[in-house]
């Protein structure tokens, strides 16, 4: 049972009643929108993460997945298991990814499980070694590895949000996709 | 020894160059701004958690302190180090908050304390029990606590960006307090 009010997109100021209503007014941004003062910055690097071309969807979805099973985000589970779906995960790969150890096998290529070991390590011992490191940089470039830790980032610290506050699982809304910028702009 | 290039100045678009500029040339910008197809909205999210009068700068620090130090963060300590005390936290505060200190002998008023043990509970085991949240309700109401948790968000996940770049901390350069 979610702990405080959600807001109302009428009460929100312009901006942030645009970007909520985009995201389809989940109660995530209905709760998170009582912090007005920085729920408007929160939610446009959001939107830049989500409409960023540089990695793919997949990879995005085996990340925040991750982060969400290990945070032990039953929020962040329960919105991503579904658009996992829609990014072209199975139902295998999701429950593979949302397991202690099942992940190991053989449902994702070299670089995804690089990735996912880079997330395991970092959300689990708060550091990566030197070496997984340079593996996921050689494969993925600077940019895509800097967005790979932002991304890791962002979902560990909403993960902290929606615990904290127990915010419900939206019955059966989901957050829709948006379109991927083509080029930084 | 960074893991990562830092991403060269004049090599930035526009938004990114002028956010550098106002905050000081700080390794974790440079580090950010490899990724600027989101560096933009982070810095506006950053940007509005520093502008944001809810609470003091010296709360503010004493979040962010503990913070980098339940994240075992160097990066984030080295520079919040001097901006708490600027804030006006002792020194013998900062160890506390850090864990080389007391933090029942340091003189925290009760705010500082359920804030601290807000943290605490919420960094170390993801969730805050009935008993905590309530406590830290009754002092802040929904807004300022959400925001609370929004500092709280956004430091922890960038301990993890910077712990596995294996940031360097700066030589000099010192975060700047310009709005």
């Amino acid at each position: 049972m979610t702990r405080i009010p959600y807001r109302r997109p009428e009460d929100m100021t312009e901006r942030a009643r645009e970007l909520t209503l985009e995201r389809g007014n989940l109660n995530v941004y209905r709760a998170l929108a009582n912090a007005e003062k920085v729920f408007t910055g929160w939610m446009q690097a959001g939107r830049d993460a989500l409409t960023s071309p540089t990695l793919s969807r997949r990879l995005r979805e085996l990340v925040v997945l991750r982060t969400a099973y290990l945070m032990d985000s039953p929020y962040e589970l329960g919105q991503h298991h579904d658009i996992a779906r829609t990014a072209g995960l199975d139902a295998n790969e999701i429950s593979a990814v949302t397991s202690d150890s099942g992940w190991q096998t053989d449902h994702f290529d070299p670089v995804e499980l690089a990735v996912l070991q880079l997330t395991t390590e970092l959300l689990t011992t708060r550091g990566v070694a030197a070496s997984l490191f340079d593996q996921v940089h050689a494969a993925l470039g600077a940019e895509a590895t800097v967005e790979v830790l932002m991304l890791i980032s962002r979902y560990a610290g909403l993960a902290l949000m929606l615990n904290a506050l127990d915010v419900d699982l939206d019955e059966t809304a989901r957050l829709p996709s948006i379109p991927q910028r083509t080029a930084e702009g | 020894m960074t893991r990562l290039p830092l991403a060269d100045m004049d090599q930035q678009p526009e938004r990114v160059r002028q956010f550098i500029e106002r905050r000081g040339t700080l390794n974790v910008l440079r580090l950010l701004a490899n990724a600027p197809n989101v560096f933009g909205g982070w810095a506006e999210m950053v940007g509005e958690i520093f502008a944001s009068p809810t609470f003091s700068a010296r709360l503010r620090e004493v979040i962010i302190l503990r913070v980098g130090h339940l994240q075992n963060s160097p990066y984030e300590l080295a520079q919040h180090v001097s901006l708490a005390r600027t804030a006006g936290l002792s020194e013998q505060q900062i160890e506390a908050l850090v864990g080389t200190g007391d933090l029942d002998a340091a003189g925290f008023s009760s705010t500082e304390r359920t804030v601290i043990d807000t943290v605490t509970e919420l960094c170390t085991t993801h969730r805050l029990s009935d008993d905590t949240f309530a406590a830290a309700h009754a002092l802040f109401g929904d807004e300022a606590l959400t925001e609370l948790l929004m500092v709280v968000s956004c430091y922890y996940g960038l301990a993890l960006v910077l712990n596995a770049a294996d940031l360097e901390i700066d030589a000099v350069a010192v975060l700047e307090r310009k709005a």
